[in-house]
């Protein structure tokens, strides 16, 4: 026989403990299905699926082999890398078509797109911020014309520092190969020696 | 250990050139999306500018001069509002600026009572803009939000956009030359109509308000220069000099007898 006392001790505790369980499957669910960065789902549907892996993709791998700043034109110019304007891409596409159905319906929607002039909403993967300046071109130049072999790279090569290989990946994942947060800028700055004042980054 | 200084802004106002037209206020305003100055906020006594024009009246009436003097953060050598910041959101950078990192602050507002020029300012609200001015915002700018400090940067965003600018261009270091060559300054100092207020780099020898720095460091309280910077005396060491204006009835005297 339990005193009635424990009986309602136990009623409560057990309403507490399902309330604490409740709670933490509602943020588990809430980020389950919210984007990046915060949420655990996979980068948001382009409204056209864009193979990274069939334009920059080596030759080898069935890729076309292109370098990344010959869409993304502004990389190597100014502060953002810039998604090209839908009519670099159809400037190509008018000629060339998609090795099989599936691709061909993405590359029709493009062509219709541009045809009717209505721009195609990119959804933004990377984002970084709003406190926060980050300049492309600079990070470029210190990796393209540094004195070390280190900081002599390709152009393509830079951009897998942060980005990762972006050409064999079928669609860019938000979680990717460096978080972009505060600290991986910082190591990076420390590893070469570059000023970490915060103004540099922080506006 | 031996730290070098490349750069070390400061700034001179002539006051003799100011005429109280308010235009840095408005360029300062419009490039660090400071909020709009409501009939409620100036109520409430929370609206605030970056650099604002102080008005003083000398003399009796017929014989009344006005006298304007525009104050914006001096950027102190000895910043008193840096060692009371719990949680050093705001230092002292080594380009001589006083720094305010947004992010950080947390809104103690233990700076804005230990500034002496009272140039820093606390956003009490969140900042709203009127809807058709949102598109104007300068993306190199912080929003600011409600609940943290907020202060004059010399427009530092200029100055690190000049310095990618002038290295990617030039693949030199920012120097006087290069920076006026490609016409970098803050807002308040392109905006003034009368080139009242000069930007430069203390530390350059070639820089045009060198002089000027140098002049008041080698003749402290003696010199016979018009410069002088305000409350010096309390020890701030402000980067910005104030040149006295010259009594224009004195002049226009001298001027017609000569």
């Amino acid at each position: 026989m339990i005193p009635k006392g424990n009986i309602v001790a136990a009623t409560l505790v057990g309403l507490i403990m399902a309330g604490i369980t409740g709670f933490i499957l509602l943020v588990i669910a809430i980020s389950w299905f919210s984007n990046a960065p915060f949420g655990l789902a996979n980068a948001p549907a382009q409204p056209i699926a864009f193979p990274h892996t069939a334009h920059a993709g080596s030759v080898d791998d069935g890729g076309l082999g292109m370098e990344c700043e010959f869409c993304h034109r502004n990389v190597t110019k100014g502060d953002s890398a810039t998604v090209p304007a839908l009519q670099q891409c159809w400037y190509c596409h008018q000629k060339v078509s998609g090795g099989d159905e599936e691709a061909q319906a993405e590359i029709d929607k493009l062509v219709t797109a541009y045809s009717d002039g209505v721009p195609v909403n990119w959804e933004r993967v990377h984002r970084l911020p709003d406190h926060v300046r980050f300049v492309h071109e600079a990070h470029i130049r210190h990796f393209t014309m540094g004195d070390t072999p280190e900081t002599q790279l390709e152009v393509k090569e830079v951009c897998t520092v942060c980005h990762g290989e972006v050409a064999k990946m079928e669609e860019v994942q938000p979680k990717q190969f460096q978080s972009l947060k505060m600290g991986t800028c910082l190591d990076c700055h420390r590893k070469y020696d570059v000023p970490t004042d915060c103004t540099i980054c922080h506006k | 250990m031996v730290i070098k200084i490349e750069h070390k802004w400061g700034m001179v106002v002539d006051l003799d050139k100011c005429t109280g037209c308010n235009g840095c206020v408005v360029a300062c305003q419009a490039e660090n999306n400071l909020p709009i100055n409501t009939k409620d906020l100036f109520m409430q006594k929370r609206a605030f500018e970056w650099i604002r024009i102080e008005r003083y009246w000398e003399g009796e009436f017929p014989n009344v001069k006005a006298r304007y003097l525009p104050v914006m953060c001096q950027h102190c050598g000895n910043a008193p509002c840096e060692p009371v910041c719990p949680v050093y959101a705001t230092y002292h950078n080594d380009q001589g600026l006083n720094v305010q990192v947004y992010n950080r602050c947390v809104g103690t507002r233990y700076c804005i009572n230990n500034c002496t020029y009272q140039v820093r300012f606390f956003n009490f609200w969140e900042p709203t803009w009127p809807e058709r001015l949102q598109n104007q915002l300068n993306p190199d700018v912080t929003v600011r939000t409600r609940g943290i400090t907020e202060k004059c940067t010399f427009c530092v965003q200029r100055i690190r956009r000049a310095e990618i600018t002038v290295e990617r261009r030039e693949r030199t270091k920012l120097n006087d030359k290069t920076m006026a060559a490609r016409n970098f300054m803050p807002a308040c100092v392109q905006a003034c109509p009368t080139n009242a207020l000069m930007f430069g780099d203390q530390n350059n020898q070639e820089d045009k308000i060198h002089g000027y720095f140098e002049e008041l460091h080698n003749h402290e309280g003696h010199s016979d220069s018009r410069g002088y910077r305000i409350l010096e005396e309390i020890g701030t060491d402000p980067s910005v000099i104030y040149l006295k204006k010259v009594d224009q009835f004195k002049m226009e005297h001298s001027e017609s007898h000569g």
